[in-house]
């Protein structure tokens, strides 16, 4: 009787999971944010150029098919990451929309900052280089300074006359 | 009309190839008559291009379907518009467009009062005729415009229904008058190197024809962004597909160039640096060719896979090499006039902070786009680079570089000292501190949004003091109201504040980017007639669904009517076409902007009863992007505008008597 009555018990949650589980699926919207997490990492074949968040399931058979499985997935519980190694095992990283972020492909997204990051520095050395030569030249002159600076201020002033005439 | 036709090119070749040989003749030999025969010939060949053209032109407006690129890309039923845009749509016809535009800038070159007399004409005029060679060589025996049909269809294939949109009549020719611009500073700096003279004229023509360039680039990014959102249906303006990263390649660098130039003329430096930026420029461009038509990379833009890449993967090849070796062999002469920096901190520093982060997101756009080779090559694995990967790695790049932006204006050429510093960057900085707070309380949270808009306040701040600062010590002196001080200040510097309207369509443009990228909604609903749809403040009423033909073309559409908090904003009428020849239908949307967003309406599909599927976008700031594309041009045609006070192009002052 208790048997009977578990496997009773065991069949209204089955129905009732699958239940569940339905409303759920006709929940998910292709727009939505959780579905749009998932999608977006795949690329479509189709020639679209566009992810399968993108690609519309009214036009390209391929991305409303992709969809329907991946809601499935999704159904099924699978978080975006064990959707994502699944189809990396079939169809290998092509499928993604950006390359992984490990092993070669890790070149992909480190390159452009290691190579701006050592062009900074060398901009750095280089300005710091012609500071350098413009202080040394500095010093030898340092003595002509003072002559200098009243010649600035006769040559500001007439400068300034100058420009009051042609503003 | 064939034999006329084919005629243009071929005999345009003969003189291509006669007059760069006759001027070569003439620079070496200092002989001014065969130098003006190499002249009078690039007339002829503006000639043979415009006859090709208008050729072309006739034979798609009257649907001569005997010519195979008639066929190929007009129908004739097409309107006459398309029919006549169709020019552009295909290899042959595009590189024809391009051949007219080269020779185009040939004569407004060769023949311009300003370039009257001067010695540098003939070796511009011989750089731009190798390049009218090799795109003459390439029509007359590669993509023939011309070809005809063994039997002479009763129809054409049609246009691409994508392809008829208004963007696309203007994206293409914006795109191609950057691109072929480019040649033109690039002939600059190789005549100037060869000639052994880099002086102040040189810098004022290379840069304002940079600026011509630059501003047809942007153009044509921009109508294609414009395209992209009202004719693909995606609601996004920008896929950083292959060909899109081509055309953003050169920008960057040429943007570069700009700055980097100014450096040049304050301090006599950089020389080495700013003829390598034109020629990576140049070079792009080239680069760029070879990718959409080769077929190497999937891209949407990808023209019919041919071996056309190829040759203009060679002919880079050939114009970097000889390129370089020019510059190799004036190293010393350019290095020798190399002056030097007063301070760490400065404008001039500012400016290769500048060049370092437009160089680097070029390269970084560079490399995601060979990625894909790259991998393939090394593992023999495919990977494919799309946007994620584009949106994270130049965020943060671009995002440096508007600061650098924000920062620069208030920047002392020479020094900037502390006290100097703290005058002019407290006020910016404490307003862009209160603007990101203010932010945060105000529910803008998300890090990206909060960072990029406090450099936007910041770069608006730095900006409106410039001005404000400008028209101050102005009026000190002449007393004249703000407005005509305003007005007097910029058309007497009209490069300095042409170029700060630049920078504040750009700001805009970012503010749009930051906007539409980190707070648009959007949902797909399938709903009976009479039921509406709700999406943030948006409530869309299903009104009716019904056809009609317009042409050989069905049309189904919705009529909807939108209410934004309770108010009635209209009926809108979202549609989808269906071509008669055409397999793929496209969505026509329905767009309601306003300043603060846009409302995106897309009917996607439906069903015998009546219901309908829908998605709905909300993307906030929409409006900006397209105002800062517009100031951008403002900026950049004020500050090459010459004017009555505009800077005037030192006239030459060689110390040479030369060919001219």
């Amino acid at each position: 009787m208790k048997k009977k009555l578990y496997l009773g018990l065991l069949l209204i949650a089955f129905i009732f999971q699958t239940s569940f589980l339905r409303v759920e699926a006709s929940q998910i919207n292709y727009k939505s944010a959780e579905f749009k997490a998932v999608a977006e990492q795949f690329a479509c074949t189709c020639g679209c150029g566009q992810d399968h968040y993108e690609c519309d399931p009214n036009t390209c058979n391929l991305t409303k098919a992709f969809k329907k499985d991946l809601v499935g997935m999704m159904n099924k519980g699978w978080d975006k990451d064990k959707i994502r190694q699944y189809y990396v095992n079939i169809y290998g990283e092509e499928i993604l929309t950006s390359p992984e972020k490990s092993g070669f492909s890790l070149t992909a997204w480190v390159l452009p900052f290691v190579v701006i990051g050592l062009a900074a520095i060398a901009v750095f050395i280089i300005i710091r280089k012609w500071v350098k030569q413009k202080g040394s030249e500095a010093v030898m002159t340092d003595c002509e300074s003072t002559e200098d600076e009243v010649e600035g201020e006769i040559l500001s002033s007439m400068i300034d006359e100058e420009r009051k005439k042609y503003l | 009309m064939y034999l006329f036709a084919n005629a243009t090119i071929y005999i345009g070749l003969a003189i291509a190839v006669y007059s760069l040989l006759i001027i070569t003749l003439g620079i070496s030999t200092k002989n001014q008559k065969f130098v003006n025969s190499g002249k009078s010939g690039m007339i002829a060949l503006f000639i043979c291009a415009a006859m090709a053209m208008i050729a072309m032109f006739y034979l798609l407006a009257t649907s001569q379907f005997q010519y195979e690129y008639v066929t190929d890309y007009t129908s004739s039923e097409l309107p006459i518009i398309y029919k006549l845009t169709a020019l552009w749509a295909g290899n042959a016809g595009s590189l024809l467009l391009w051949t007219f535009f080269l020779t185009l800038y040939m004569i407004m070159i060769a023949y311009s009062r300003k370039m009257k007399g001067n010695p540098m004409v003939p070796y511009i005029s011989a750089i731009l005729l190798a390049n009218a060679v090799f795109f003459f060589f390439i029509l007359g025996f590669v993509a023939k415009p011309f070809n005809i049909l063994d039997t002479v269809p009763t129809e054409g294939k049609g246009l691409n229904p994508m392809l008829q949109n208004p963007g696309m009549i203007i994206h293409p020719v914006t795109l191609y008058l950057g691109y072929v611009g480019l040649a033109v500073p690039f002939a600059f700096a190789m005549a100037a190197l060869l000639m052994k003279n880099v002086d102040d004229f040189w810098i004022k023509m290379t840069r304002r024809w940079t600026i011509v360039a630059w501003l047809f680039l942007s153009l044509g990014n921009i109508f294609g962004g414009q395209w992209a959102y009202v004719e693909l249906g995606w609601g996004g303006y920008w896929a950083w597909d292959a060909v899109e990263n081509a055309s953003f390649m050169p920008w960057l660098t040429a943007t570069a160039f700009l700055h980097s130039v100014m450096i040049q003329e304050r301090k006599n430096m950089l020389k080495i640096w700013n003829i390598s930026l034109i020629i990576v420029s140049y070079a792009l461009t080239l680069f760029g060719t070879f990718l959409v038509r080769s077929g190497v990379l999937t891209s949407v833009h990808a023209f019919a896979n041919s071996n056309l890449g190829l040759y203009f993967l060679i002919f880079m090849g050939v114009a970097v090499i000889l390129a370089l070796y020019v510059l190799m062999s004036r190293y010393n002469l350019l290095k020798r006039s190399a002056g030097e920096f007063n301070s760490i901190v400065s404008k001039e520093s500012s400016f290769l902070v500048n060049n370092l982060l437009l160089v680097g997101a070029a390269f970084a756009t560079f490399w995601g786009t060979v990625f894909p080779l790259v991998s393939e090559a090394v593992r023999g694995t495919k990977v494919t680079v799309g946007m994620p990967f584009f949106n994270k790695v130049e965020a943060p790049i671009l995002l440096s570089m508007m600061f650098v932006m924000a920062v620069c204006p208030l920047l002392a050429w020479q020094k900037s000292t502390v006290k100097n510093l703290r005058k002019n960057f407290m006020i910016p900085a404490i307003l862009a501190v209160i603007g990101m707070a203010l932010m945060v309380i105000l529910g803008i949270q998300k890090a990206w949004a909060v960072i990029g808009y406090g450099v936007i306040i910041l770069l608006l701040v730095t900006h409106f003091l410039e001005f404000y600062r400008g028209v101050k010590a102005r009026r000190k002196m002449t007393k004249e109201s703000p407005f005509v001080a305003l007005y007097r200040l910029m058309v007497r510097n009209r490069r300095r504040y042409g170029g700060y309207i630049v920078h504040l369509g750009i700001a805009f443009i970012t503010m749009g980017i930051i906007g539409s990228q980190n707070y648009d909604v959007e949902t797909m609903k399938t709903v009976p007639l009479g039921q509406s749809i709700e999406l943030r403040d948006y409530r869309i009423n299903y009104d009716r669904l019904d056809q009609k033909k317009e042409g050989i073309n069905d049309i189904v559409y919705a009529d909807v009517t939108v209410f934004k908090n309770g108010k009635k904003l209209g009926t809108f009428q979202p549609e989808k076409v269906f071509y008669g020849n055409w397999e793929q239908p496209s969505s026509e949307v329905a767009i309601i902007s306003s300043l603060k967003e846009d409302l995106y309406i897309v009917l996607s599909a439906w069903e015998d009863n009546g219901k309908a599927t829908f998605v709905v976008k909300v993307n906030p700031m929409m409006d900006w992007l397209w105002i800062g594309s517009f100031m951008i041009v403002i900026g950049a045609l004020f500050a090459v505008w010459n004017g009555k006070y505009g800077n005037v192009t030192p006239r030459y002052t060689g110390v040479r008597k030369e060919v001219s």
